[in-house]
């Protein structure tokens, strides 16, 4: 998994490539607090290049979003499809989350 | 290959190399030193023979001039023979190399009643003595003295020759021709001859000493030795005779060089076992002389042969300390090094309360044994903690285990589940990932028409994942009984859930109540996979999501309830993301296509055969590549009511 941070604004754009898995959460999760402590709470995470996320993915998503909403700030989503996408639909994530078709939608938005 | 310790490749490397140096230095100075003496040899030699040769010279020549002036003055007719007596006698007073002077004049040439006119005045017994030479028996102007002087018309030094007359000296004689002028005619008149001793010559050579055997010796004109330490030599043989005897080429090729002319240093063969020797030879200005100094080269070289013996002795010496002094430090060096090595064999077969060797010295070795040291403590530290994280490790994973043993132990296990009951048939399998998972399934009668099963997946893995699922399963089941919908079931266990849930955990959920008799199924489904409905006859379908969320997060959510009616025969399959999302060894998804693609192919399957068969499926597809999440699948078949 990588990721690649580029600063738009005030919003800090989060491409998300590979695989967001138990192996890979972690990650995520460090990365996240790291944003956190540099001040960014205002998050678009461009999952176009995802190919893959499990339920452990899911919970790192999701305490990201829980610490960003403390300090504030908000995590929006992009460029979902295929599995990730469907997996957002099932969980019922599409729902609690601000979606966006595309990364300039969602920086539009 | 042979293995050598450190200290003999040291000692080896070090002392051939010094070897070498020495033997060069040696070698070096021994030829050098040779070479210097040679040349100075030569040079002595050179200034030796040309010292003899002036002072021999200077006395022939003396000799020569005394003569020459005699010569010229008896030219004069006037003189009378008195006055040539007297002529005669004071050449020999005043001249006291002159052994003897003969003035003799052609036969009756003087007087016409003559036919001996022949003065002769020389030294005896110290005074000097007088004789007239000329009788019957020796008529003087018929010897070699007279002779050739006369018929050559110059002055000849004759070879040496024992006198008889005299005393038995080795004598040598010069005689010069003079002429008178008669009837204007210039005509042979006789000959003045001067004689000297040789003795003094040998005298003078004999004193000449060179080293301890060297020696010089004179050659006259034709080879004779004149001079030589072997008296028996002097007056018998000449340097031919001797080379025939000895069959030496280069003595005769030495021997024409020396009365040829030439000055040279030449190294003699070895003849006779005397050993090789060097000669210098020079060749005299009168008399057709030639002096040789024989110098024997063990002797010239007997001094560096000596300095070079003492100089490899001193270096022998000192190369003996240095073997010493080397095998010493290079004990120094392997001896704790052994001891190290032997120690460091000993704590890599585990004894690490092993007390190293002391050493003390301060340089690498010492540094290394300090390392060793250092080593050995963190060694024994790491294995210490190593031993305790170990044990605490087992501790968990053993726990983990039981954890895991508990977690599947409240999962109903046991099937055919209602083998009294022909109305429906369930049928579930969990496969446990090698981690403690959080998939939960359960199914139980709600009151005596309705029957509850459900499927659900809490997110992440381990023992809260475990807890999570618990909690959930039993929160379910007391939910459940009190007769309400699943959506309501649902909304309130997600709000029990929700309730300080600050780990961000939450559990998809897909929970279905039947009415056994007709078949109505309500259901909800929290953010789970969709199931598949199977039809006995006709297409398995999906059952579309609902767009409710995953349970467990937000607590004032509300979830829909849907139904349909499951006539006799069919199935509903649910199933959690470990089917679809098993991979194959290159990470690709058993995905959600090949599952319907297997259902689909499957010809009216009962609930065990469908969830069995579709187990065998996903093992050929993962290929043994590892598990990473549990594997939960669940069927329930509905039979309807039978005719009892």
């Amino acid at each position: 998994m990588e990721f690649t941070n580029t600063k738009n604004g005030d919003k800090l754009v989060v491409a998300v490539t590979g695989r967001l898995d138990a192996v890979t959460a972690p990650e995520f999760d460090t990365q996240c607090k790291s944003w956190l402590n540099d001040g960014e709470n205002r998050i678009i995470a461009d999952l176009s290049n995802l190919e893959y996320i499990s339920s452990a993915g899911l919970r790192s998503i999701l305490s990201a979003a829980k610490q960003l909403k403390t300090a504030k700030g908000e995590i929006i989503f992009c460029g979902l499809n295929g599995m990730v996408e469907e997996v957002f639909t099932v969980s019922g994530f599409a729902s609690m989350f601000a979606m966006y078709p595309t990364l300039d939608d969602a920086l539009a938005g | 290959m042979k293995r050598h310790g450190i200290a003999f490749k040291l000692t080896t490397l070090t002392l051939s190399c010094a070897f070498i140096i020495l033997a060069a230095i040696v070698g070096y100075n021994y030829y050098c030193s040779r070479d210097v003496i040679l040349r100075q040899s030569e040079e002595n030699s050179r200034l030796l023979a040309h010292q003899t040769t002036s002072s021999i010279d200077a006395v022939l020549s003396s000799v020569e001039k005394v003569a020459q002036n005699i010569a010229f003055s008896l030219e004069d007719a006037t003189l009378t023979k008195e006055e040539i007596l007297d002529l005669n006698r004071r050449v020999i007073s005043n001249n006291p190399e002159i052994y003897g002077m003969a003035i003799a004049f052609e036969p009756y040439f003087l007087d016409k009643e003559k036919l001996y006119f022949a003065p002769y005045h020389y030294r005896s017994a110290g005074r000097i003595s007088f004789s007239m030479l000329g009788s019957p028996s020796y008529r003087y102007f018929y010897m070699d003295w007279y002779q050739i002087p006369k018929e050559l018309e110059r002055a000849v030094w004759t070879e040496p020759y024992n006198d008889e007359g005299g005393g038995g000296v080795t004598m040598a004689t010069y005689t010069v021709p003079f002429f008178r002028t008669v009837n204007g005619k210039r005509v042979f008149a006789g000959v003045v001859t001067a004689d000297i001793s040789l003795e003094w010559l040998e005298d003078m050579i004999s004193h000449i000493s060179i080293f301890d055997t060297g020696y010089a010796f004179l050659l006259s004109r034709h080879g004779t030795f004149i001079t030589h330490p072997d008296r028996n030599l002097i007056m018998n043989e000449t340097i031919f005779t001797l080379a025939e005897e000895s069959k030496s080429e280069q003595l005769r090729k030495i021997g024409q060089d020396m009365l040829g002319g030439d000055n040279s240093f030449v190294l003699l063969e070895d003849v006779a076992g005397k050993g090789e020797r060097y000669l210098y030879h020079a060749r005299l200005k009168y008399g057709g002389w030639a002096l040789g100094i024989i110098f024997p080269k063990a002797e010239m070289f007997a001094d560096v042969t000596r300095l070079s013996r003492i100089m490899t002795l001193i270096g022998l010496a000192g190369f003996a300390l240095l073997v010493g002094v080397i095998i010493l430090i290079a004990r120094r060096i392997t001896t704790p090094l052994t001891k190290l090595s032997g120690a460091a064999h000993e704590i890599a077969s585990g004894n690490l309360d092993l007390k190293l060797p002391e050493i003390t010295s301060n340089d690498e070795v010492g540094d290394l044994a300090q390392s060793f040291t250092y080593m050995k403590n963190s060694l024994k530290e790491f294995i210490r903690d190593l031993t305790s994280t170990t044990a605490a490790k087992e501790r968990i994973e053993s726990e983990l285990r039981i954890a895991r043993d508990i977690q599947m132990g409240i999962l109903p296990k046991l099937f055919p589940a209602f083998p009294e009951r022909d109305e429906f048939e369930v049928f579930a399998s969990i496969e446990p990932a090698k981690e403690v998972g959080g998939d939960l399934y359960d199914f139980f009668f709600v009151d005596e028409d309705h029957f509850c099963f459900l499927v659900g997946d809490v997110s992440g893995k381990g023992v809260p994942a475990a807890f999570f699922m618990a909690v959930t399963k039993t929160l379910l089941k007391v939910v459940s009984e009190r007769g309400l919908d699943p959506g309501e079931v649902l909304t309130k266990v997600n709000a029990d859930l929700a309730t300080d849930n600050e780990s961000c955990m939450f559990v998809t959920l897909f929970l279905a109540i039947i009415d056994i008799h007709t078949g109505e199924t309500r259901y909800a489904n929290a953010g789970h996979n969709p199931p598949i409905h199977i039809p006995e006859t006709g297409k398995p379908e999906w059952i579309p999501p609902l767009g409710d969320p995953v349970a467990g997060i937000m607590e004032d959510m509300e979830y829909t309830t849907k139904s349909l009616t499951l006539t006799p025969g069919d199935i509903l399959f649910i199933y959690t993301d470990g089917v679809t999302e098993a991979m194959d060894p290159a990470q690709k998804l058993y995905s959600e296509e090949r599952l319907m693609e297997h259902v689909e192919t499957m010809n009216k399957p009962s609930a065990p055969e469908l969830v069995k068969d579709l187990d065998t499926s996903i093992k050929k597809f993962t290929l043994g590549a590892e598990q990473s999440d549990d594997i939960t699948m669940l069927a329930f078949q509905f039979n309807g009511e039978q005719d009892k």
